[in-house]
This record gives structure tokens, sequence and C-alpha cells, in this order.
């Protein structure tokens, strides 16, 4: 490691940390979820992301060459597809596959857990998931037990490390070479999002809150320990940095509000309190609008997470939550597609201008980016952040 | 909250599946014409759309009463054979090329429907000149284009670009969680929305109520 780039490494870690910790840092760290904008700003396709895990990486060495980010989500594409088309994924559709080369990749929601499985699932979740879910959404695993569910379990599970090992491995040059700087280290979900976006689906969820609440409650209850263990499990000692949770169907207006409360926040809010207990934030990356339910998130820990916001009210979030957690976001991501770099630097600096004052705050684009961003635009937030937020 | 009177379309708005069962069974054996139960149905459903856009109602009761309704209709379809079904006109929807999103043009479907439109719904993923082919064979007023991905939004372009070149005679209306007038104007839309039930309150304005 040169000592510039360890010099660099550590100022970013320090501005990162202490933003996190309601701190003033020297200037406002920038935070950029860049996604398959950095397939187009390497030059690779799509296909070539989601299959080539050197390319994959590649696209970071080059956004790290490129940018000056404090902080870095890590690798674009959080699946390979390889391993995916090894075990005959049902549920995801990949470009170059199902998809023209340059298509985002996206996921195919269906009910794939039905009513029926309510009672074998709240008996043991990973069992079911294991002996029936995997089987339904897997092509190769369709026939549990036979030559070719057996060999493909054994390829997933290679493909699984490989992947790993590759990211792993990558960490160990950016840090040092690139002085960039991991956004998150670990992951996991809130309970009612693991039911509701990838078991039940969203139509079935919302039969189930008015046909069978109790099994809904019942089924969230055996989530929270496994939703718990995964994030520290993922986390692997590490305590730094936080825990990364995309959160879905909390959002306005998915629930009602009585529904909220009943189903989705309480197995969250354990979930996340369990993480703090253990010396671990997270990142709550609140997707969509969250408005409507501050004064609840408001109740979390003081400094136990990061409140990403997308499209809630920002002025709100920052009166409700402000002081309590650290706030990031919401530089919209239309505008970074449709808008002129002029309106960027002008919603940067307002954003600084208006809630980054007493520290505690993290430039951020809305949402994760995708190809449709202009480089220009990219920049030009990177400039205003760097223009106007030194403190 | 509401201006309805009928027992019927009361009960679809207090999401009350097992009384919308029963008065449908109830009305059909006393010989009330099944277009008129359909009728206060829709009713019901238009105040749904409406209580979902003043933020009464959310996902869950949308969704729910869409399933209420869907059950309904399996109850009246084979009366419904034969009479002709009046439909307020005919509306082409799509989720447009690229991008295999349905959550949200389904919800838009379901208000449509359920407000009395004919809804020709080509599904996910759908190239331009499918489009173009559809509005025509149905000879429809509105084309309705679907999006969630904003990457997606040249495809939307191409789609609604490819219409308007055909030279028909057909409104498009846009939606998506990112639409707003710039993409409107960017994709050459004649409408752009948000908001569900927008929908209905554009077809409305295309078609006539």
């Amino acid at each position: 490691m040169s000592d510039d780039k360890f010099k660099l490494l550590e100022e970013r870690k320090t501005r990162y940390l202490a933003a996190m910790n309601l701190e003033k840092p020297d200037k406002v760290p920038i935070r950029l979820m860049l996604s398959e904008f950095s397939a187009k700003h390497a030059g690779y396709t799509f296909q070539e992301i989601y299959y080539e895990l050197d390319k994959n990486i590649d696209c970071v060495n080059k956004l790290l060459n490129d940018f000056d980010l404090d902080t870095t989500g890590g690798a674009p594409s959080l699946w390979w597809a390889s391993l995916h088309d090894a075990v005959g994924a049902k549920y995801l559709k990949f470009a170059g596959r199902e998809l023209d080369v340059n298509t985002q990749f996206q996921y195919h929601e269906e009910e794939y857990m039905l009513a029926e499985d309510y009672d074998a699932f709240i008996e043991n979740p990973t069992e079911w998931i294991l002996n029936t879910y995997m089987p339904r959404i897997h092509k190769e695993f369709a026939e549990p037990g036979s030559y070719r569910a057996n060999v493909a379990l054994i390829k997933g599970g290679i493909g699984m490390l490989t992947q790993l090992g590759a990211n792993q491995k990558a960490w160990g040059t950016w840090a040092p070479e690139y002085g960039g700087v991991p956004t998150f280290t670990a992951f996991s979900k809130a309970p009612f999002d693991t039911l509701a976006d990838t078991l039940r689906g969203l139509s079935g969820i919302m039969m189930d809150l008015y046909q069978r609440p109790e099994k809904v409650k019942a089924a969230i209850e055996a989530l929270i320990p496994h939703n718990i263990f995964y994030g520290m499990a993922t986390s692997g000692g590490e305590m730094e940095f936080p825990l990364f949770i995309p959160l879905h169907r909390g959002a306005f207006p998915f629930l009602n509000p009585k529904q909220w409360k009943e189903f989705y926040w309480p197995s969250l809010k354990k979930v996340i309190e369990a993480f703090w207990a253990n010396g671990k934030r997270t990142l709550f990356y609140a997707e969509g609008n969250w408005t409507p339910y501050l004064e609840s998130i408001a109740e979390l820990p003081e400094k136990s997470i990061v409140f990403h916001v997308d499209m809630t009210d920002m002025a709100q979030a920052k009166k409700i939550l402000g002081g309590r957690f650290c706030i990031s976001g919401n530089v919209p991501n239309t505008m970074l597609a449709f808008g002129k770099p002029d309106e960027v630097k002008e919603y940067v600096k307002r954003l600084i201008d208006e809630y980054a004052a007493d520290g505690g705050f993290i430039i951020d684009a809305a949402a994760v980016i995708l190809a449709d961003a202009k480089e220009e635009n990219i920049r030009a937030l990177i400039e205003a952040a760097r223009e106007y937020g030194v403190y | 909250m509401h201006h309805l009177t009928d027992e019927l379309s009361i009960a679809i708005v207090g999401l009350e599946e097992e009384k919308v069962m029963a008065l449908v069974k109830e009305r059909l054996q006393a010989g009330v014409k099944p277009l008129d139960i359909v009728k206060k149905l829709q009713d019901g459903m238009t105040e749904v759309g409406n209580l979902f856009e003043a933020q009464e109602y959310y996902l869950s009761e949308l969704i729910n009463c869409g399933a209420i309704m869907k059950a309904a209709m399996v109850e009246l379809e084979p009366h419904l054979a034969g009479s002709e079904q009046e439909y307020r006109g005919n509306i082409v929807i799509g989720t447009v090329k690229g991008d295999i999103h349905d959550l949200g043009k389904d919800i838009v479907v379901m208000l449509l429907k359920g407000t009395g439109y004919n809804v020709l719904d080509l599904g996910v993923d759908v190239p331009p000149e499918k489009f173009v082919d559809a509005v025509k064979e149905h000879n429809a007023p509105l084309l309705a284009l679907s999006v969630l991905l904003t990457s997606c939004l040249e495809s939307m372009k191409e789609a609604v670009t490819a219409v308007k070149e055909a030279g028909l005679d057909v409104k498009v209306l846009i939606g998506g969680p990112m639409i707003d007038d710039k993409v409107t104007a960017y994709c050459g839309a004649d409408f752009g929305s948000t908001l569900a039930n927008d929908g209905v309150k554009i077809a409305e304005k295309v078609i006539g109520a």
C-alpha cells in the first residue's frame, strides 16, 4: 500500500464513520450505490458483468480510479448469473439469457410459497426452504435427492463460494490500492419483506393479511432469529461498517398504518435492536416513501441506523430523525438520468445547506444508480458535494 | 365517506367478501339483470379507487378488493353469456420491452376493468410493434404503458414513438414510479402519472364516462 493511498483510505473511513456517529467530519461524505452505471462506465455489457466475475470486479477498479467516492457498495452485480444458471433459477432473469445483453437483470415475482405452506414453514423455516422452496424455484432441484439435483447442489455451493471468494479478494485490492471504503459489510432483511417479497409475493401477502393474519404473524416470528443470524453471520465479526437492509414493503402505500404497526414494524425493530446490541449498525435503506412511519422509526436506539431517504420527505426526516440518526440521500435518480449538471449541483447544494450543517449527513442518490444516469451528472454531484460540503 | 347507497356497492368498499358473494347470488336468483349487478360492483370499485387516491385506502385494501371483484365476476360470468356486456371502451395496456414488472400494471388493469372498460392486457416485456398491432386491431382510443425500471425509459420512448409514427388515433398514457412532466415529455406521451387511479380518470377524459 502506498502512503498516499493509505492516507486517502483513512481520511475517507474517518469521514464516513464520523457522519454515521452524528459527528461533523471534515467534509460531507459521498456515498453512491453505483450499480449498472459502472458497467456502462467501464465499457462492459450487462451480460459481461452478470456472467464474468473479473469484469464485474473491474468495474469498481475503474470507478475508484475515476471518481472521488468516500465509500462504495462493491461490485455492481450482486448476482453471479453463471451460478444461477447452474442451478436453473426460475426467479431471476439475466441479460444474455432471457433478456437482451444490455437489459437490467430482473426478479420474477410469483407466489412461490402457497397459503397451505404456512404450517410447514412456521414449523421449520430452513427445512421448508431447502426441501420445498428450493426445488420450486430452481429447475435443477426439481426432484430432490436425484442425481441431477445432488450435482446441482454441489455446483451451487461451489459457485457461491467462488463468487464470495472473488469479492473478498477484490476488497483486498480496493482498500489498499484505491483507498476504497466499503459502504456496508453485512446484509439482512425485514422479516415481513422476506415473507412478502420472495415467498408469498405481493398479492399473496395482501390476501393473507385479511384471510390468515395469525399465520402471517407466526411466520414473521419464525423469521426473526433467522434474519438476525443471517445478518451477524454475513458481518463475520466486522463491526465498524453498517449492515445493509434494503426495505421494500413497509413503504407507503403498501400497508395501512394499523397493518404497518402490527405486521411490519415490531419484527423489523427487534432485528435492528439485536444487531445494535451486538455492536452492528443498520443502513436503513428505505426504498420509496416512508414519511408516515418516521415517528415509529425514531423509537430505535440512537445512532443504531443510518436512515436513507429515497422518496421520503427529507424535511420531515430531518425534523423527526435528525440528531438521532445519520441521514443519507436523496438526489433524484430521474435528475441524474434526465437532468442537467447545473440542476444536480443546485440540488446537492440545497441538500447540504438545509440538512448537513450540524453533521450526521451523507450525500447519496435516492436509489441505486442504473445505466440511465449520465456521467456528467454523477461528476456534478461529486463536484458540488466537495465544493459546498466542507465543514 | 361516500355517496353510495346500494348494499352491494357498499359491501365491496367494505371488503366484505362473504356479503358480496351472498348478495350477488341472492340478486341473480331474484332475477336482477347480471349487468346491473356488475354495475353496482363497478360503482364500489370506483369508490375504492377514490379512497386509494385520498390515501384512506392502501394497496392492501386495493388488492383485496380486486380479489373480491374477481370472485364475484367468476360467479356472474356464466350468466353474462349471451347478454352483450357494454364496455365503456377499449384500452390496450402492457409493460414495455425490457421490463418484466407487472404489479403496477395489474393494479391499473384491476381498476380499469373494475370500472367497466374492456382492457386488453398484453403482459410484460412487450415490444413496440405489438402495441401498434393491438391498438389497430381493437381500435383502442387509449394505450397505457407501464414501466418500473428507469433504465427502461428508452424502451418506453420507443413504444410511444412507434405508435405515434403509425399515425394511429390513440392517446398514450405512461405510468411508473419515476414518471413526471419531464419524463412524459421526453417519451412523447400524452399523459403521465405515478398514481394508479389516474388511469381511470384519464380513461374517462379520453373515452368519456
